[in-house]
């Protein structure tokens, strides 16, 4: 074969493979996009995951016209319908001074009824059982609105349903995580940066540090897991928490945040340094005054590479805060684990076969990812520019 | 008088020297802590893990190491621990992975300093960066919902989750790794070296496979290398597409096989006594695996380091 012939079919290969992972990427994304996009919705972002049952107290204190559309209670200036598919009474709308947006909760709290809530109950009017005595849903809807209209008792007691089904709790658990882990590894991870380019003298012991710390990088999320599963779950009885979570993610996020920031305090012209110390400046006076500002942005770089990290993480997250659906209410112990976005995802995929949902899930963890791509990029620019 | 004055401020200034230079020790002392709870973070790893790792083989009732190391099948229950069809699983999805993906990776990388267009090269390098960034949970997503029905179409088992789709997902979560690090290595080869290649007659493909790829060596081996790394510790996108069974060694690609890293992340939120401790022993046999990764690249490294 002529030299020719040889190098053409080499240069098409490497048309070949780029292409190729070009079309993976798309794949990938395509795929994610059109399985998931039906999934995402204002309701998906901002509600509950599990079904929630309130009973709430009430009052009636306005006195709006009834304006004779079917379902419009007066005295509640809120609408009620039927909904066909769910076979429930559901909350059509509410208006702005209504008394719903102000009932109160067992313990008295304030309890706020949003549109789509379902009327399980009204006063002594049960949907289901009115259901099972074959009445049609209008029929209960005017019952229901008939009830209101004519309570003289001022109050009445409702028991409402709210839809879940949304992302609400992982997205707050994931933010949790986000804090907490890199209020830990943050500065323990820049301090570390600084004594390592700062203060250190090459030597054995540098050495050493730098060994573990490169080796730290390499330990793959899932002996993370275990570790983390054991330390801190168990020996410091943390049980399954976001505490546990964000200290296990601390970790790994170490070896991230020390090099990126000791890159950037590499970049610092030694002559800042010089010339501080020689108007009599002290070294940590030198670092806190002259260094670590001209550091910032490569210290942003590294906690926005950090939120990356977390939020994309799973085998450890999954060993340690655990894959509940809920908002955590402590640090530790019991109601402190919560499952992340990217561990429902799993876990939906998993244990309910929801391909669907996960990838709904995905689109929001992509978001997230080329939004601190960008972020990162716009940074790197501006540095470059000085 | 003024001497006396400035006898006092010699004095106070003295206390105020001694106090900073305390300041400065102090500081530099936590600096030096914060620098080396990474040293701790690895030993308390490693204490750890390997602690209850070793357990089941110590003492009373003690399991056999050989019969963890070369046993096939895996029963909780029935107190059969054995691991050799999962060490099997994890190197031939590692090796598949590097086989598949290194070619597709290095030419790309090729394509992108020697080929592409500067437009599209400035197309192709978030790409890149997003699909590393993309977590492996949506890798596993896109295995389960694109892959394996795929490979069901064509394979003789019923099932599609196969040692072939982990060959195939862990090749393109490989490929960012191996692109990146590929095309650092390749800028890195002085120019003068193709320069000189494309003077004396050869052709651009020619240099660029007996030149620049040649010089680039070390770099291209440590992406490699760290492409294995990340192959191995792969956990939660092989999970779902491995099959995971309970016993036998693959016999063909099409089998389902059930990585080190799988096994672990599968049992442990329910495992209990002696289970837990099995699974730290895997989680033990990884880290084995890891550390020979890691030492291999730092060895690379300080290689290439002193070569430059």
């Amino acid at each position: 074969m002529s030299i020719k012939a040889k190098d053409r079919i080499t240069k098409s290969l490497i048309y070949i493979a780029a292409g190729l992972m070009g079309a993976i990427l798309i794949t990938i994304l395509g795929y994610i996009l059109i399985k998931g996009l039906p999934g995402i919705s204002l309701h998906f972002l901002t509600s509950d995951y599990e079904n929630k049952t309130t009973y709430v107290t009430t009052y009636f204190y306005v006195d709006n016209e009834d304006n004779g559309q079917a379902g419009y209670i007066g005295n509640l200036d809120a609408s009620l319908s039927w909904d066909a598919a769910k076979e429930e009474v559901v909350i059509m709308s509410i208006g702005t001074g209504s008394p719903l947006t102000k009932a109160l909760d067992g313990s008295g709290n304030a309890y706020v009824i949003k549109k789509g809530d379902a009327v399980e109950k009204a006063g002594d009017i049960n949907v289901k059982e009115e259901l099972s005595e074959n009445k049609s849903g209008t029929e209960i809807v005017s019952e229901i609105e008939t009830a209101m209209e004519t309570n003289t008792d001022g109050y009445m007691k409702l028991k409402i349903q709210r839809e879940g089904g949304g992302i609400l709790p992982m997205l707050v658990t994931t933010l949790y995580l986000i804090l907490l882990s890199i209020l830990i590894a943050g500065p323990i991870g820049v301090f570390a940066a600084i004594y390592l380019n700062e203060y250190a003298k090459p030597g054995k012991m540098t050495r050493f540090i730098q060994f573990a710390i490169e080796n730290l990088a390499g330990i793959p999320s899932i002996i993370y897991g275990l570790f983390g599963s054991l330390f801190f779950v168990q020996v410091l009885k943390m049980r399954y928490s976001i505490l546990a979570g964000a200290c296990t993610m601390s970790i790994m996020l170490l070896p991230i945040i020390i090099s990126t920031t000791k890159e950037t305090l590499k970049s610092i012209p030694m002559t800042y340094r010089e010339s501080s110390l020689g108007l009599g400046a002290t070294k940590f006076q030198t670092i806190r005054k002259i260094v670590l500002p001209n550091a910032i942005s490569g210290i942003l770089v590294a906690i926005l590479l950090s939120v990356g990290r977390i939020v994309g993480e799973s085998a450890a997250l999954l060993l340690t805060a655990g894959t509940v659906a809920q908002i955590p209410s402590a640090l530790t112990g019991s109601g402190a684990a919560g499952a992340t976005l990217t561990i429902k995802a799993y876990t939906l995929m998993k244990e309910q076969n929801d391909l669907t949902t996960a990838c709904a899930i995905g689109i929001v963890l992509l978001a997230v990812i080329i939004l601190l791509n960008l972020s990162i990029k716009l940074i790197a620019r501006k540095l470059k520019r000085g | 008088m003024i001497k006396e004055r400035e006898g006092q401020m010699k004095a106070e200034d003295v206390k105020q020297a001694r106090k900073r230079d305390l300041t400065e020790k102090i500081v530099e002392k936590i600096f030096f802590i914060c620098a080396f709870m990474g040293v701790l973070s690895v030993a308390a790893i490693i204490i750890f893990v390997f602690y209850k790792g070793i357990r089941p083989f110590v003492g009373e009732n003690a399991y056999s190491v050989a019969a963890f190391l070369t046993g096939t099948k895996w029963a909780p229950r029935e107190n059969v621990y054995g691991i050799f069809y999962m060490i099997v699983a994890s190197l031939l999805g590692t090796g598949g992975a590097i086989v598949l993906g290194v070619p597709i990776g290095i030419l790309t990388a090729v394509f992108l300093v020697y080929f592409a267009p500067p437009r599209l090269a400035a197309l192709i390098h978030p790409a890149v960066e997003l699909m590393a960034g993309i977590p492996s949970v949506l890798y596993g997503a896109f295995g389960l919902g694109v892959i394996v029905p795929l490979i069901m179409k064509i394979s003789p088992e019923v099932q599609g989750q196969s040692l072939l789709a982990v060959i195939i997902v862990l090749a393109i979560m490989v490929l960012p790794t191996i692109v990146s690090l590929s095309e650092t290595a390749l800028l890195a080869v002085p120019k003068k070296y193709g320069e000189a290649s494309i003077g004396l007659g050869a052709t651009k493909i020619q240099t660029i496979f007996k030149v620049d790829l040649v010089a680039a060596k070390s770099g291209l081996m440590s992406a490699v290398v760290l492409g294995i790394g990340r192959a191995i510790g792969e956990t939660m996108a092989v999970m779902m597409i491995a099959g995971n069974p309970a016993s036998g060694l693959p016999n063909s690609i099409w089998s389902m096989v059930r990585p080190l890293t799988t096994n672990i992340a599968m049992e442990m939120s329910y495992a209990s006594g002696t289970q837990v401790n099995m699974l730290f022993a895997t989680g033990v046999v990884l880290f084995i695996f890891i550390m020979i990764v890691n030492v291999t690249l730092s060895r690379m490294t300080r290689k290439a380091g002193e070569k430059a």
